[in-house]
């Protein structure tokens, strides 16, 4: 009965869509915007609970919940396994994009304006095309009649882990984030409002998108790292650089609707990132669902859905750039802007922005590419490529960012910053490289070129050479721009732990016996024992070992799992987390009898990625909200 | 069973070779700078049968079977191109994450360049060619 | 001008399209050989009915044949097994075992009990051939032509469809001459 309910409101929310979205094209007059999403939104949060419900009851009629779900599954993860799969991962999605829709709308000032009703239609379109999609075609609600299974295939156990419960949903609402610079950027096309409202109306959403997309990466990086067992904290596997890219579309939307916003400028630019940073996220899905692609992501279906999701791509990207290639030229007098200026230091952002991008995504549908043209050879396009790729792109944003907020509008008067600058990089530079000898023994050449991007964007970010008159002016300006200098100093973090992870990590790989010690970079590491420990729905071995490291000891514990009904093992590792550097060992494979393969690695300085992230996380909330209250 | 019987040969020899106090290291090198190659490789060779993981990640036991054949390589002086040579001629360049640079991979190799280059002269042609003139007007 | 600027991307996105319909239009799920139109690669390694008969290149001779890459732990080999059986039965084609990472007697039991297609097997316990003939599972299939020299691989249980669609028309060449 109550997945029947769930279907029938997810039935409803398609036809309601469906006709505001059209009405509110038709009828220019006022439209009960407000009301019609908040029963959108409540329709599909129903249907989202009822979901959820059938989880938590082990409802196995369900066939979805028979796929992804367990009696003996933990209830937290029943919970979570809602979006373990397709079907239901896919009302997340529209339910993320129903809150980002009534949150608009809560938030917009000008009402019943056409421009704020073309934006609502957008977004129901958009929202009628993915219910249409869920229902004829992945429909979570199916049941298994007349006789449903005693039990469910259970969740994959690489999902079950808190991350999961996390991950998903985060990253869900940035991608779906993108669709209200979008819908806006269309709005503006066809309702003619000046570029410096729309601009204005879409930067807080546009940052706040960036916020969840950044946070949601950062989170699957995190997750990679300790789940799959082997250090590795990115793998350029076709599903991130799928999420990578609208995430670097977006941070160059951010900063151009800046421009659009003070300057009247970019107005094409601010307008075709809206699209095209939509787009991405767009083609995430499609690459995800579609199954054209390999990876450990990827949901396992039919071309035929991929069919669909492309139809959808299609119908609003194209139509988008439709409007775009018709569209009145709003061109007003241009300002001038000479090559020193913060709009070219702009300007150059946004290339280099969009072509790693577009790079990018290149290098990730080359196989694809390669394997039709060439009639069935294949390549593999992997992290040699795209590390050659990012390597000058970084070094250059990285010096853009640097100086970018010394910059001043149509024309820079004096460069003077520079040789503090650069003196003040170069004083940092050296300290952080005194820091890494004094913890790691040794220097390693290989990593100068990031650390001193590092240390570039620290003085750059701080403006610690700016003239202030005196140090409360100073706090005074940090507090204003509190999001800008969290997101831009979270870059700086992020580059130091890549730069210093890249270069410094060491590994070992070798056989213990119980009782047995070894010496891994002045640390003892002995393994205690093997046991065997039974979980809620896998039995482990579980490896339990003992570190000293310089008076320090400490137990960690890495286990090797087999889950029951799956049959599926996995690795779980074990994590010494430190500010300067991660210890981790995970198990590898059995050798005769209680004889086990153990890789040991050091990985320094990993968890400021991650510290990064959260960082920009921060800044860029902060910046939203900051505007978002500005405004009214 | 069979990688175990494999596996009890290779301890042994391990075992034999090494004295009792030293770490039995699964693939012992005696060369530094091998020993940075054997693990280089395994970063960019590809598994074949996983869904996108290189061989240093994974155990599935074609992985495993692989890593030995690359540190025999290594072990017996072959560089980091013969290995990669070695494994292509068997697997395609499938296994290689590092495409090879070639007429037919030309583009992904030099497109972004290009691409850049040509987005950036595009602009500094708009650019001077719109500021020329309206600097005629101011 | 400018209308033909803004039409730019329109034209991206729209061949982007067409790309990415023509890979949902493509259907596939195994590795390319590379070892197609290459001979059978050189080997010398224990036949599995006697570890005394040491096998190489040149002991596959009886052409055209099919090399099977077969073990007991691989659940899609039993599937297949009747089929390769047929094969044997019914047409010119020998079959040759590669037995790959197995344990011997074990090997030797099953086809005891479910009846030996192969003229004989190869015993790669290490999988050293298998390396050097690009396998990465089992089942896989080789279909070497009366010249000796491999035409088409199958990963993957081989069947009465697969065999239609993929290697009949090896054998049906090999025929007629």
């Amino acid at each position: 009965m109550i997945p029947e309910i769930g279907h029938i409101f997810l039935i409803s929310s398609l036809v309601l869509s469906l006709v505001s979205g059209l009405g509110s094209f038709i009828f220019k007059k006022e439209l009960p915007i407000r009301k019609i999403a908040l029963l959108m939104f409540l329709l599909v949060f129903g249907s989202f609970i009822t979901l959820i419900y059938s989880f938590v009851v082990d409802d196995f009629s369900v066939a979805y919940v028979a796929q992804n779900s367990n009696i003996n599954l933990p209830i937290y993860y029943k919970f979570a396994a809602t979006w373990g799969a397709h079907e239901g991962s896919l009302i997340l999605w529209i339910l993320s994009m129903n809150i980002w829709l009534l949150a608009f709308i809560s938030f917009d000032k000008n009402r019943n304006t056409n421009f704020s009703n073309i934006v609502f239609g957008v977004c129901s379109l958009v929202i009628f095309s993915f219910l249409l999609f869920t229902i004829f075609t992945s429909n979570p609600f199916e049941r298994i009649l007349p006789i449903p299974p005693l039990n469910g295939a259970d969740l994959n156990p690489s999902l079950q882990d808190f991350a999961f419960t996390v991950h998903p949903p985060l990253l869900y609402f940035g991608y779906s984030g993108l669709l209200l610079p979008f819908a806006i950027s269309i709005s503006a096309m066809l309702s003619g409002q000046s570029n410096k409202d729309w601009a204005s109306s879409s930067r807080p959403w546009t940052l706040l998108a960036c916020s969840f997309l950044t946070v949601g990466i950062g989170l699957g990086s995190w997750w990679a790292y300790y789940e799959l067992g082997w250090g590795g904290w990115w793998f350029w596997d076709p599903v991130e650089n799928a999420a990578f890219v609208p995430w670097l579309l977006t941070v160059a939307l951010v900063h151009s609707l800046i421009v659009t916003e003070n300057r009247n400028l970019f107005v094409n630019w601010s307008l075709l990132l809206s699209i095209f940073a939509f787009a991405a996220s767009l083609l995430g899905t499609f690459l995800v669902r579609s199954g054209i692609l390999t990876s450990v992501h990827a949901f396992a279906l039919d071309p035929e859905r991929g069919l669909f999701i492309l139809g959808i791509f299609s119908f609003f990207v194209l139509g988008g750039l439709v409007i775009f290639a018709f569209k009145n030229s709003t061109e007003n007098k241009t300002s001038f802007y000479s090559l020193n200026s913060k709009e070219f230091g702009l300007l150059l952002n946004n290339v280099l922005l969009v072509v790693l991008a577009v790079s990018i995504l290149f290098g990730t549908l080359y196989p694809l590419i390669y394997e039709a043209y060439t009639g069935g050879k294949q390549i593999s396009v992997g992290a040699p490529y795209f590390e050659f790729i990012i390597f000058p792109f970084s070094i250059l944003l990285g010096l853009l960012q640097g100086i970018a907020l010394y910059l001043s509008w149509g024309s820079t008067k004096s460069f003077n910053f520079l040789t503090k600058l650069i003196l003040e990089s170069l004083s940092i530079f050296l300290l952080t490289l005194v820091l890494l000898f004094v913890l790691f023994d040794e220097l390693i050449p290989a990593s100068f070129f990031t650390i001193f991007i590092f240390s570039w964007l620290i003085v750059g970010s701080l403006l610690i050479n700016f003239s202030f008159k005196s140090f409360s002016n100073y706090l005074d300006f940090i507090n204003r721009r509190m999001g800008v200098l969290l997101s831009h100093v979270g870059m700086a973090l992020l580059v130091l732990g890549v730069g210093v992870v890249s270069s410094y990590s060491s590994e070992m790989e070798l056989i213990l016996d119980t009782g047995e010690k070894i010496e891994f970079l002045n640390k003892d590491v002995e393994l205690l024992d093997i046991k065997d420990i039974n979980g809620p729905n896998f039995i482990s071995k579980t490896a339990n070992i003992k570190v000293s490291d310089s008076g320090r000891t400490f137990n960690l514990q890495t286990e090797k799992r087999t889950y029951f009904p799956s049959g599926q093992v996995t690795t779980e590792a074990a994590i010494d987390t430190g500010i300067f550097r991660d210890f981790y060992i995970s198990m590898g494979d059995n050798f005769k009898g209680d004889s086990w393969s153990f890789k040991l690695q050091s990985k320094p300085f990993i968890r400021w990625i991650w510290l990064g992230a959260l960082l920009i996380t921060l800044g860029t909330f902060i910046s939203s909200v900051n505007v978002l209250r500005r405004k009214s | 069973m069979f990688k175990k019987s494999f596996s009890l040969i290779l301890i042994a020899i391990i075992y034999s070779l090494a004295s009792a106090n030293e770490p039995k290291v699964i693939y012992p090198f005696e060369d530094s700078a091998h020993e940075e190659r054997f693990l280089s490789l395994l970063n960019e060779l590809r598994c074949p049968k996983c869904q996108g993981s290189n061989l240093s990640g994974s155990n599935a036991p074609i992985a495993n079977d692989l890593k030995r054949e690359v540190y025999r390589l290594v072990k017996s002086g072959k560089t980091e191109e013969e290995v990669k040579t070695y494994l292509i001629d068997r697997y395609g360049n499938f296994i290689v994450y590092d495409p090879p640079f070639r007429p037919d991979t030309y583009a992904l190799w030099l497109g972004p360049l290009f691409i850049f280059l040509i987005t950036l002269s595009i602009i500094l042609v708009i650019l001077l060619t719109r500021f020329s003139s309206s600097k005629g007007n101011q | 001008m400018k209308r033909f600027l803004n039409l730019i991307p329109l034209v991206v996105f729209v061949i982007l399209v067409a790309v990415l319909y023509s890979f949902l239009t493509q259907e596939n799920e195994q590795l390319e050989s590379v070892l197609i139109d290459q001979s059978v690669p050189e080997f010398k390694l224990p036949a599995l009915e006697n570890p005394n008969n040491i096998l190489s290149k040149s002991s596959v001779n009886k052409l055209p044949a099919l090399i099977n890459v077969w073990a007991t732990w691989c659940i899609a080999c039993r599937i297949e097994h009747p089929f390769l059986m047929q094969l044997k039965n019914e047409s010119t084609l020998t079959v040759y075992g590669l037995n790959y990472k197995d344990d011997r007697k074990k090997a030797l039991d099953l086809l005891e009990i479910e009846g030996n297609p192969f003229e004989f097997s190869i015993f790669d316990q290490q999988g050293k051939l298998a390396i050097d003939l690009g396998v990465y599972g089992a089942p896989e299939t080789f279909y070497v032509d009366k010249e000796g020299i491999i035409r088409e691989r199958h990963v993957g249980a081989l069947t009465q469809k697969v065999w239609k669609e993929k290697f009949e028309k090896y054998l049906n060449e090999d025929n007629d001459v």
